[in-house]
């Protein structure tokens, strides 16, 4: 069964007496291990799906299914739950916590979840984004490829079973964009997570299992290869 | 003008974006302003009424005549036979108690006969009240019984009325002849005539004042000169109104300590005008390129900036104006209770909110919020435009400079010190409180070193305590440590202010405790009814006196009679007491140790006095010295044979034995009695039996312990209106704290945000702001007990001393403190409630994605 799985999802926004359709009738389903990129004008719903996805907003209609409980269905205390077992963010622009150290920054998911261990497990991700031996650096003293893996560590450090990436390479140049897709892609493989990045970049169609392009809030093509 | 509409769509439209945090600036310069204007306007009605009370009646006139213990009638005979034409009046001026409502009044008697035409208005207004059909007739026949009064009419009482009035110690029934209209607002007063208040009061053969009209052009001082040589030496002539002067004078210290207590919410204030200001810099160093980019000058973002404190400082200054103004009314009652028990009888005027104060209230508020912006918005304009947008917006880690800050601090400290050793300047303590500024600030300079060195210490243990929201708590103060600091600089400052003035009325009232378990060695003590006032001294009938000491049971009688006099240009009280009694005093308190009965034998029957400690410091006197009295007509010198501790008075003591006294002033009733009792015999038989001769009078009788209690309740009543001050400063830190957590709070929302993603609950949101407000007043707690320590230290031992000249012992009122502390922490966690429901309100998404 898949782990995440959106049954015709629309999400519409409310601002101002207009109403914006971000997303409309979407069905989707990812098995773990997979590695999806999600592509699509800026506007077209990427980020809003994301969203849905980590339980961090509800569908207007339809159905979420992570780990096979429909997001709609939990309390704000239960959602928090959610998103510190099985859920990973990764974002545009890193978003580290300038104030706390690299180790820190990775452990924080553990720490806010009141998990044991949290040092060993933090150093032990920063080994596998290659970043071993910086851990009490500061975020500003790193170079932006390092930041985003310091975010990729922090967002594998519980061991979630959905990573969600939104823009990961948006901040970064291509070759540095290039190592980061490389090691979600390996990442992905070995930890069996369920990825699902946003993306403007062609390049993420040679690494990613299946391609989804969104326009208008809906699905215009899933691609697997 | 276009130039006022860019600098309102910059500047001014901003700060309404977020409401609660403007109001709250807003409401903290309004109270700091307020606070000031509170004590300037109640100080100026406490300190009006003296002139009123006494002077209402008195008319316009050159020059006054007094003597210590009153002045001989001869003297009126000599005035009234001088060769060339003066109008005189001499006056009896005593205290009257309204039986039924307790008021004291002024009771004055005048020569109702030879006045007659002066008092035109007052016959005009008996005939109108009264509708007698011989109204003036009737008036002059009851004229001189003692019984016959005249009121003001704001008593709201009628001729005909009976009014009984308590006079020493007796209550009479007197019949209002007449009713005056009051000259000025509503300052009501007795009126007799002379002869016949000299009977009540028995005070034959002596009036308290003359006062002297010169005729219409006549040179006064000329006229004093040439007056005072006709005068017996111990008789005093001076301009009228120099009493007044001399109580204001004797009042200004007490004016000048609140009034400078009341800047304390003002320096609280500036802090927060400091740190809004800066926060408007930080966040908006982007806009600020962008401004200097199209074309705006330093001089324009340095104005800008400005002007944006001076709007928050007009904004509070109007809302401090009436503000101020209902705490004045306030203020003037506390600040009233004070005058009375520690200086001097009066009953506050009207409060006056002049042009002038208005005026001083706008400036302080807007004066204070451009200077504290000054630092921030020279920043401001030092930002290069290319910089600026290049960066974007930056943390708060820059603009610390801990090592230079900490040398500023220490430098300013050592100038604290010295500054604390110096002499009072003019009798003011000046360079005391430049001391305790410089060492404010240098705690503001130290702060930053301070804050990160706690956060840094504390973390770990705290991270286990409390749990991950302290380590970040911790980390956001540090890293914001410029904006932390300015913080806990405020609610230090306002800390430190209430543990130093806690410590010194702390300090004080004990050393006022352990003072009278010394000075307290009869059984039981006597004084006239009514409410006890510093300069009012109404007697005792000595035939009463003389029944007491034959009473059985009773062992000796120790007499104390006071006077209100004039030293040296200064209000003092000059009594005797009985060296025949010689248990009087339990053990030594003198400057020289000497023992008791050493010190009072000197005094025995010698013209050999006793002063106390704050007439030394008032006019600069010592052991050994020598004082030339007046009493009555004549002057005689004394020695000061020793100084004794007192923490009964502010005002000048001067002791000297009942008999010397006597030989000058032969009035011999008592002002006070301290009955011993005999060995064996119970002090509670004596006290029935003193009330059962008693009946008639109206005396209060206290045990020793009795008398303490009174004292420490008049004690405490004194000093309730430094704690109301204390209170008005640690509210506008509070909310000063509280604005500033809302503003942290947006500043972070992306951060906060992001924890949401990582896997927070808003419960830990939540929890993470109040962890930091607590953080805060920790360290502001902290920071404001050392401070406050040395604060209390400049207080008890240099301001105090400079300006009221008692010597304090220190001590540490721990409960008092470690309660105030308590109160301020758990204030400061409630400031931080609004600020964290914003934050654990905050929508994730919607700030994630902000850049
Ligand atoms: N919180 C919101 N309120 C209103 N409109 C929103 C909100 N979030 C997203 N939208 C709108 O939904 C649409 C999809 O946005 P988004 O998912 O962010 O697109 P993408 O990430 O693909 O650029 C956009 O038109 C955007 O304006
Ligand atoms: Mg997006």
């Amino acid at each position: 069964m898949a782990i995440l799985s959106l049954q015709n999802v629309s999400k519409h926004f409310d601002t101002d007496g207009q109403t914006v359709h971000a997303l409309r009738g979407v069905s989707l389903a990812v098995e773990s291990g997979e590695f999806v990129a999600l592509v699509g004008r800026s506007g077209c719903g990427k980020s809003t799906l994301l969203h849905l996805a980590g339980a961090m907003d509800f569908p207007s209609e339809g159905v979420v299914l992570i780990d096979g409980v429909a997001s709609s269905s939990l309390d704000d205390a239960k959602q928090t739950r959610l998103r510190r077992e099985k859920v990973g963010f990764i974002f545009q622009s890193f978003q580290l916590l300038h104030t706390l150290t690299v180790q820190e920054n990775v452990e924080l998911p553990l720490l806010l979840a009141g998990k044991p261990h949290a040092r060993g497990e933090a150093l032990r991700r920063l080994q596998w984004v290659e970043l071993d031996g910086l851990g009490t650096r500061y975020p500003h003293q790193l170079s932006g490829g390092q930041m985003q893996r310091v975010a990729i560590a922090r967002a594998l450090v519980h061991s979630p079973k959905i990573v969600l990436a939104d823009e990961p390479t948006g901040n970064l140049d291509t070759s540095t964009g290039h190592v980061i897709l490389s090691l979600l892609q390996r990442l992905t493989r070995e930890q069996q997570t369920a990825t699902i990045m946003a993306t403007h970049s062609t390049e993420a169609t040679t690494v990613c299992d299946t391609l989804v392009r969104l326009r208008d809030g809906r699905i215009e093509e899933v691609a697997r290869r | 003008m276009l130039r006022l509409k860019l600098f309102y769509r910059l500047m001014v439209r901003p700060l309404f974006r977020e409401p609660v945090r403007l109001a709250l600036t807003v409401l903290a310069v309004a109270f700091g302003v307020a606070v000031v204007l509170a004590i300037d306007l109640a100080g100026n009605a406490a300190a009006g009424s003296f002139h009123s009370s006494m002077e209402t009646l008195a008319g316009d006139n050159d020059l006054e005549v007094v003597a210590s213990g009153g002045v001989p009638e001869s003297v009126v005979a000599t005035l009234a036979t001088y060769p060339s034409p003066l109008q005189i009046s001499p006056r009896i001026e005593d205290f009257a108690v309204l039986v039924n409502s307790q008021q004291t009044l002024p009771l004055i008697g005048v020569d109702l006969i030879a006045e007659a035409s002066r008092y035109a208005a007052l016959q005009s207004s008996t005939e109108s009240a009264t509708r007698s059909p011989e109204p003036g007739a009737d008036s002059l026949n009851h004229l001189t019984d003692p019984q016959s009064v005249w009121v003001s009419s704001s008593l709201n009482m009628h001729a005909g009325d009976q009014l009984a009035l308590l006079i020493n110690d007796r209550v009479y029934d007197c019949s209002i002849r007449g009713v005056y209209p009051d000259s000025s607002g509503g300052e009501s007063a007795i009126l007799m005539d002379i002869a016949g208040a000299q009977r009540i009061l028995d005070r034959f053969g002596r009036v308290d004042r003359i006062l002297i009209k010169l005729p219409p052009g006549a040179d006064i001082d000329a006229a004093q000169r040439e007056l005072k040589k006709v005068l017996p030496p111990g008789v005093e002539i001076r301009p009228q109104g120099t009493g007044t002067e001399e109580n204001r004078k004797m009042l200004a210290a007490f004016r000048w300590n609140l009034r400078l207590l009341s800047y304390i919410a003002l320096v609280v204030g500036a802090f927060l005008i400091y740190n809004t200001i800066s926060v408007s810099v930080v966040r908006r160093r982007t806009e600020i390129g962008i401004v200097r980019a199209v074309g705006a000058s330093r001089t324009d973002v340095l104005c800008a900036f400005l002007g944006e404190a001076a709007c928050l400082g007009i904004a509070g200054a109007f809302l401090g104006l009436p503000l101020g103004r209902i705490m004045a009314s306030g203020a003037v009652k506390l600040m009233a209770l004070t005058v009375e028990s520690l200086y001097v009888s009066s009953r506050p005027g009207s409060i006056a909110l002049t042009p002038l104060s208005v005026f001083w209230a706008l400036l302080i508020g807007v004066g204070v919020s451009v200077i504290s912006a000054l630092s921030p918005a020279r920043e401001a304009m030092n930002v290069s435009p290319a910089d600026a947008m290049a960066q974007g917006r930056r943390e708060y880690i820059a603009g610390t400079h801990m090592r230079r800050d900490l040398l500023i601090a220490s430098l300013l400290e050592v100038l604290g010190v010295i500054a604390a050793q110096a002499p009072a300047i003019g009798g003011k303590p000046l360079l005391g409180y430049l001391a305790t500024i410089l060492i404010i600030a240098a705690s503001a300079y130290a702060m930053p070193a301070l804050v990160s060195f706690l956060s840094w210490a504390t973390s770990g243990l705290l991270n286990r305590l409390v749990g991950i929201e302290a380590l970040l708590a911790a980390r956001s103060l540090t890293a914001a440590l410029r904006r932390t600091s300015v913080l806990v600089a405020a609610l230090a400052t306002a800390v430190a202010m209430m543990v130093s003035v806690g410590i010194m009325v702390g300090s004080f009232r004990q050393t006022v405790v352990s003072w009278m378990n010394t000075q307290l060695p009869a059984d039981l003590y006597l004084r006239p009814a009514g409410d006890p006032a510093a300069d009012r001294h109404p007697t005792i009938s000595l035939d009463l006196t003389e029944r007491i000491a034959r009473l059985p049971g009773v062992a000796a009688v120790d007499r104390l009679r006071a006077y209100e006099i004039s030293y040296d240009g200064m209000p003092a009280t000059m009594a005797s007491i009985d060296l025949r009694v010689l248990h009087s005093y339990r053990s030594s308190d003198f400057f020289s140790a000497r023992p008791t009965e050493e010190v009072l034998g000197q005094l025995r029957g010698q013209n050999n006095v006793i002063v106390s400690e704050p007439f030394t410091y008032k006019h600069n006197v010592k052991a050994g010295d020598s004082l030339a009295l007046s009493l009555g007509e004549t002057q005689a010198n004394f020695k000061i044979i020793d100084v004794y501790y007192d923490y009964a008075s502010e005002r000048g003591y001067i002791l000297m034995d009942r008999d010397t006294m006597l030989r000058y002033l032969p009035d011999p009733a008592p002002s006070n009695l301290a009955v011993f009792v005999t060995q064996g015999a119970s002090v509670q038989d004596v006290r029935n039996s003193i009330q059962a001769i008693a009946a008639g009078h109206r005396i209060l009788i206290f045990s020793d312990r009795d008398l303490r209690t009174e004292a420490i309740r008049i004690f405490d009543r004194t000093f309730a209106i430094t704690y109301a001050l204390e209170a008005v400063a640690v509210l506008v830190a509070v909310m000063g704290i509280a604005g500033a957590l809302v503003a942290l709070v947006i500043d972070r929302r992306r951060e906060l945000g992001l924890m949401r993603f990582l896997g927070a609950s808003s419960s830990q949101i939540h929890k993470l702001i109040l962890v930091e407000a607590g953080l805060l007043g920790f360290l502001a707690n902290l920071a404001g007990l050392v401070l406050g320590y040395f604060l209390s230290l400049i207080l008890v031992f240099v301001i105090n001393k400079q300006s009221f000249g008692w010597t304090i012992r220190f001590h540490w009122p721990v409960a008092v403190i470690l309660g105030a502390l308590s109160f301020v922490y758990v204030a400061t966690i409630l400031s931080g409630l609004y600020p964290a429901r914003v934050a654990a309100r905050l929508n994730p998404l919607g700030v994630i994605h902000e850049e």
